[in-house]
């Protein structure tokens, strides 16, 4: 019993320790991730944003890695009780308590990853990486041997399965016949699945491969590699995976996307409607590999480039999917 | 596995404080190595200790983010300490608070009494499929009832990418849910929270005040003595189970029907086994349930503004409901010695 007395009173100790206040004027951002920053994914890009907008604004910044729903709600509010400038929910799931929140705190603006929820101080930003991959799909349609390209993907998510319908319509924009396989292994980490599907594509004759598969795209690689089959990297420069056999990859840069958010809140400049970030705002790229880029041919190589260019410009409007 | 859980056994009943001192001694515990962690991350730990109680209960707004996420736990807790008084690791907290969601959602297009109905009946059946195997084919439920919670979120994965998907189509998730709960006052709280509570004490009322309570605890006592004392305890562990499983399914259905009013992947979150944690840190007693349920809520709060403030993970929360398991197996075990 003395034991646990003692043991009672420490917590009371410790609070006699002098607490320190920070107070300062520098703009405040907030970012809340459905996991673990550590993930080496998802939630660590998002992370590494936040970290961007410390470094080039000179922000306070704060993060919550929110478990529960429950958690959602309070951290949202938190930040706008806080009277946070910008609070970041990295989801589409981040949508509905962006919009309650935004009600409750005027003065803090709100955004979400993906999403399609707009208040006057609440906006999703969208990215539109199917900019690279359609130009992906155009690629792939003007070296085509076989007529077929196959797509690995990991989950069926909408914002899988619209960069696909971009491969789909830009490689059908070169040849109207060109066909396109595609394989969903129903996970984001079985290498074994992603690189079965991938030989089965290849089987099937397909001479250049997609994937969107986050980790499992090594399996798609080593197939590939095997088999001498080019393809594409995806999401991340992934160019120095497999260089014998990778052409170029669709590039999203989404540390930049935070960046490009903050400062538009930070300069005054936050208008509220959804926020499509692409190649315009250097968000989304096509990365090639310069040594397997020398061997297509040139007028390939200068098509892809005047697309990209009527892209960026605006001129060009790539399809995507509904959502 | 099964060393383990006999020494989660509901201890032999005997005088009172110790039981409740060894419980606070637990709480405590965590929270001072919690406080000592920070030592680690560059913070003092009377500030990492003032933050995490000031972000807990310290405002108004900090008490009511802790009682709201004590209503799950809470109910989750219950339907730990049932299963186990009854003498079956149910773990499957999880998944029949995931069927409770389910049910709930379903049975809210015919009103909000149907709804909590709806969540009462998916955790009890769910749960009562592990019985149903344990009954069949002698299926230990520590197996049956953790398997089943990967079944249930994969459910749930189906129904919202599937049938119960939102109208509009754009992403995995449901519309919004028919009914729900009303909030009390102008407070971020919901009526659930009242449920809950009434629940701890119904649940208080039939182990400790009935007959059916009676012979529930003798059957986790000593199944071979409740059986020749007449108890029937086979159908004793179908309705322990059932009570058990009703009480997860309705943690869940509270929790759709209050907090999230939509269904998605991520909606479980691990309810269910935090449930195990609240459960014997109130020593298996429904009305402890009620304390220990408030203190994981106010840890996990307080975790989540540390996080805000001093910048160290929320998964903290996590630690101090492993430090306090641990904590109360030592305790007891050198109790028992």
């Amino acid at each position: 019993m003395k034991r646990l007395a003692v043991l009672a009173l420490l917590p009371f100790l410790l609070l006699a320790c002098p607490r320190r206040e920070s107070a300062s004027s520098a703009m405040k951002v907030g970012l809340l991730t459905p996991g673990s920053v550590n993930d080496g994914g998802w939630n660590a890009i998002a992370y590494e944003g936040l970290q961007q907008i410390h470094k080039q604004l000179g922000a306070e910044i704060s993060n919550q890695e929110t478990k529960t729903p429950a958690e959602i709600d309070e951290g949202f509010r938190s930040y706008g009780a806080k009277g946070f400038d910008l609070a970041f929910g990295h989801g589409f799931e981040f949508q509905d308590a962006a919009l309650k929140a935004g009600k409750q705190y005027p003065k803090t603006i709100f955004i979400t990853t993906s999403g399609s929820s707009v208040a006057p101080n609440v906006s999703p930003m969208v990215f539109q990486l199917e900019q690279a991959t359609y130009l992906l799909g155009v690629i792939a349609a003007r070296e085509s041997k076989s007529g077929k390209a196959g797509l690995v993907g990991g989950i069926n998510l909408p914002s899988i399965a619209s960069t696909f319908l971009a491969f789909k319509a830009g490689a059908q924009s070169v040849n109207p016949n060109f066909e396109v396989k595609e394989i969903y292994t129903g996970n984001f980490d079985d290498a074994g699945a992603a690189k079965l599907a991938t030989l089965s594509l290849i089987n099937a004759g397909c001479d250049f491969i997609f994937h969107q598969s986050n980790e499992a795209g090594r399996g798609v690689f080593q197939a590939c590699q095997e088999r001498k089959v080019r393809c594409f990297g995806s999401n991340k420069n992934q160019n120095d995976m497999a260089p014998d056999v990778i052409v170029a990859s669709a590039v999203l840069d989404v540390p930049g996307a935070f960046v490009y958010m903050a400062r538009l809140v930070h300069d005054h400049q936050f208008q509220p409607h959804v926020y499509w970030l692409g190649m315009h705002e250097n968000i989304v790229s096509l990365v090639w590999n310069d040594k397997l880029k020398a061997a297509l041919s040139p007028q390939t190589v200068a098509e892809v480039t005047r697309i990209e260019a009527d892209i960026r410009s605006g001129k060009f409007e790539v399809p995507r999917g509904k959502f | 596995m099964s060393r383990l859980f006999r020494r989660l056994r509901p201890p032999t009943p005997d005088s009172r404080l110790p039981r409740i001192a060894i419980a606070i001694g637990a709480a405590l515990l965590s929270l001072v190595l919690l406080a000592l962690s920070g030592i680690a991350f560059g913070h003092a730990p009377g500030e990492l200790l003032s933050i995490l109680i000031s972000g807990s209960v310290g405002s108004k707004f900090a008490l009511e983010g802790t009682l709201l996420k004590s209503v799950p736990l809470l109910l989750t807790g219950l339907s730990v300490a049932i299963a186990f008084r009854a003498g079956v690791w149910n773990i499957g907290g999880e998944g029949q608070f995931l069927a409770g969601a389910l049910g709930a959602f379903l049975g809210a297009r015919y009103g909000m009494a149907a709804a909590l109905a709806a969540s009462l009946i998916a955790g009890a059946l769910w749960a009562s499929i592990a019985t149903a195997m344990r009954l069949w084919r002698n299926a230990p439920e520590v197996l049956t009832t953790i398997l089943l919670n990967f079944i249930a979120i994969h459910l749930l994965g189906y129904a919202v990418n599937g049938p119960l998907q939102e109208a509009s189509g754009k992403y995995p998730q449901s519309d919004v849910v028919a009914a729900s709960l009303p909030a009390i006052g102008s407070s971020e709280l919901h009526a659930g929270i009242v449920i809950a509570v009434v629940a701890a004490i119904g649940a208080w009322f039939l182990l400790y005040r009935t007959a059916e309570g009676l012979r529930l605890r003798a059957s986790g006592f000593n199944r071979s003595a409740a059986k020749w004392a007449g108890v029937n305890v086979d159908a004793q562990l179908v309705r322990a189970m059932a009570i058990s499983g009703s009480m997860a399914g309705l943690a869940g259905g509270i929790e759709l029907l209050g907090v999230t009013h939509r269904l998605f992947e991520r909606f479980a979150a691990g309810y269910g086994y935090a449930g195990i944690a609240v459960a014997l840190l109130a020593q298996l007693h429904p009305l402890g349930t009620l304390a220990s349920a408030f203190f994981f809520g106010a840890l996990t709060t307080g975790a989540g503004e540390l996080q805000r403030t001093a910048g160290i993970s929320s998964t903290v929360a996590t630690f101090g409901q492993a430090i306090v398991i641990l904590a109360m197996i030592a305790l007891t075990r050198r109790r028992n010695a």
